[in-house]
């Protein structure tokens, strides 16, 4: 059995009754692109000779998962071009158009050289409570870097971070931070690199495994991904706690004692697709905004599990689709009547925060774009409190 | 001038360093050529990238040279005022500001990236620049046992 037949095996090409689902809601597909997640799959089952359109529609995708969502046959649609990317990229090379010039896969890849001494914590601000050793860390992710890479846009990934650690100082954990703290790997697997994803989780894992730690905490849906799906799977005997900040955040209201301050302002929700489609986190975000006083939240056209992609996974294939994509999505929260668009992944942030910027829009997509862990942070309070 | 550097080499025989000059077609472009004219001697371990202005090149591609497996990189620009297109060089400026403070968040030493400014008569000024930079490199090392930081690719 070749390599592609058992990559189809294992996320259920053959069961594509071919209804056209997929396509009918590829985000991609419905704003004119020449790609179609129904076409891809049956060219790669019953047309293999086609080479030359596998290639190319197989870095087209966007990974939403939208097509899965929608799929009746159950189709593992996401899982299959991840395999096919690994797969192309190994025979072929690394293809998809690199936005930003590959600048974000650069440093990752960097990131995967073990004699990598980075000076990653500077920002980290005084008020800020966080341990050297422990058990339990803070996983950063990326911010550091976004932070000064996407300077140019104003938006500031940074914050999310200060803002989690603000949230975990608020229920008296002291996160441990790592000094040698590698990338999760997302983007480079997401875009073919397997090679340097593993080795970034081994490194991250032997770095875990240095500090002594049980659990760690994360606020970028991606990141835990990651850490708690992908790193298990490239380490035998993974055996640490991954916990994602907002259901730990959940957990801990229930208990009671806490509460939150009013915010007089009308939101509206983005699902980022790795929170939600691929994590089924659909309720725990909306919990925490309900319990916002005096917050009006509104849903967009198409939310929970038909959400709509921000418009770019991994840096790649960024184009005049994925702007559409983002002003369509852009023009949904618009329609809400909200004046505060949440999200809840740094990268949700920055394509759509780039999108409100577009100057041929000439301001009229403007918007505040803001993190639920920062929105939390700035209402969270204890019963009794001032 | 050019001997002292060279016998300061022969001191240190370590693993060879790499340093990647990316050059403006113009001005520096016009030093570099009449270096080679008058003989004067360049460091061995300087390879050079022409490109039509430094504001040609962007953060990203910088970043690469060291993914790449380049142990410094020096921007040979115009002088501001000298910019057959404009912006060059506020361009390179921006980009080296840039890239000094992700190459820090990397633990990468800033001094790896260097942007240096020449008027078209000035060979000498920029011969004396690639060995000055050659040396400082020299002394930082190699940034690797291996042949690159990122993916192992013999690019360079």
């Amino acid at each position: 059995m070749s390599e592609i037949d058992r990559i189809i095996k294992d996320h259920s090409l053959f069961q594509c009754l071919e209804c056209g689902k997929c396509s009918a809601a590829c985000p991609r597909r419905l704003t004119g692109k020449d790609y179609s997640p129904r076409l891809l799959a049956h060219k790669v089952v019953a047309e293999r000779e086609d080479e030359a359109f596998i290639e190319n529609a197989v870095w087209d995708c966007l990974s939403c998962g939208m097509c899965s969502e929608r799929c009746p046959s159950g189709v593992k649609f996401s899982g299959f071009i991840l395999e096919m990317r690994t797969l192309l990229a190994e025979k072929k090379g690394l293809k998809g158009y690199r936005a930003h010039d590959g600048a974000v896969h650069s440093w990752m890849r960097m990131m995967a050289a073990p004699e990598l001494r980075q000076n990653r914590l500077d920002w980290v601000p005084k008020e800020l409570q966080v341990a050297d050793s422990g058990e339990v860390a803070f996983f950063v992710g990326c911010a550091p870097y976004f932070d000064v890479f996407f300077a140019g846009i104003e938006v500031d990934t940074l914050s999310i971070a200060k803002d989690s650690i603000r949230l975990l100082n608020f229920m008296d954990i002291k996160p441990v931070l790592l000094r040698d703290e590698r990338c999760c790997g997302h983007d480079l697997l997401w875009t073919g690199d397997r090679e340097n994803f593993e080795r970034l989780c081994r490194l991250n894992y032997e770095t875990f495994k240095t500090k002594g730690l049980k659990e760690i905490i994360v606020s970028c849906p991606e990141c835990y991904l990651m850490l708690s799906e992908h790193m298990p799977r490239v380490i035998p005997g993974f055996d640490i706690k991954v916990t994602l900040l907002l259901d730990m955040l959940q957990r801990e209201v229930r208990k009671g004692g806490m509460t939150f301050r009013g915010l007089k302002r009308r939101a509206t929700y983005q699902d980022p697709c790795r929170l939600g489609r691929m994590a089924g986190r659909y309720a725990a975000p909306r919990d925490l905004l309900g319990l916002i006083p005096e917050m009006r939240f509104a849903e967009m056209e198409n939310s929970g599990p038909s959400a709509l992609c921000c418009g770019n996974c991994g840096f790649i294939n960024c184009d005049a689709h994925s702007k559409q994509i983002q002003v369509q999505r852009l023009q949904e929260a618009k329609a809400t009547g909200a004046d505060l668009l949440v999200t809840a992944c740094p990268k949700c942030l920055i394509h759509l925060t780039c999108a409100v910027r577009d100057r041929l829009r000439h301001g009229s997509m403007k918007m505040e774009i803001r993190d639920i862990l920062s929105v939390l942070a700035d209402q969270i309070a204890w019963y009794g409190g001032e | 001038m050019k001997k002292k550097s060279a016998d300061m080499k022969k001191g240190a025989e370590k693993k060879r360093t790499r340093v990647l000059g990316i050059c403006c077609n113009w001005s520096p472009f016009a030093c570099y050529l009449a270096a080679g004219m008058n003989r004067l001697a360049m460091p061995p371990d300087f390879r050079m990238m022409r490109v039509m202005c430094i504001g040609r090149i962007n953060q990203a591609l910088i970043l690469r040279a060291f993914e790449y497996g380049a142990d410094g990189v020096i921007l040979l620009e115009c002088l501001d005022d000298d910019c057959r297109y404009g912006p060059g060089p506020g361009v390179g400026h921006e980009n080296v500001r840039r890239v000094r403070k992700l190459l820090h968040l990397l633990g990468v030493d800033q001094e790896r990236l260097v942007e240096c400014s020449f008027g078209a008569h000035e060979k000498e000024i920029l011969v004396e620049t690639l060995w000055r930079f050659d040396d400082q490199i020299k002394a930082l090392g190699p940034m690797t046992e291996g042949d690159a930081l990122g993916v192992k690719r013999s690019v360079l």
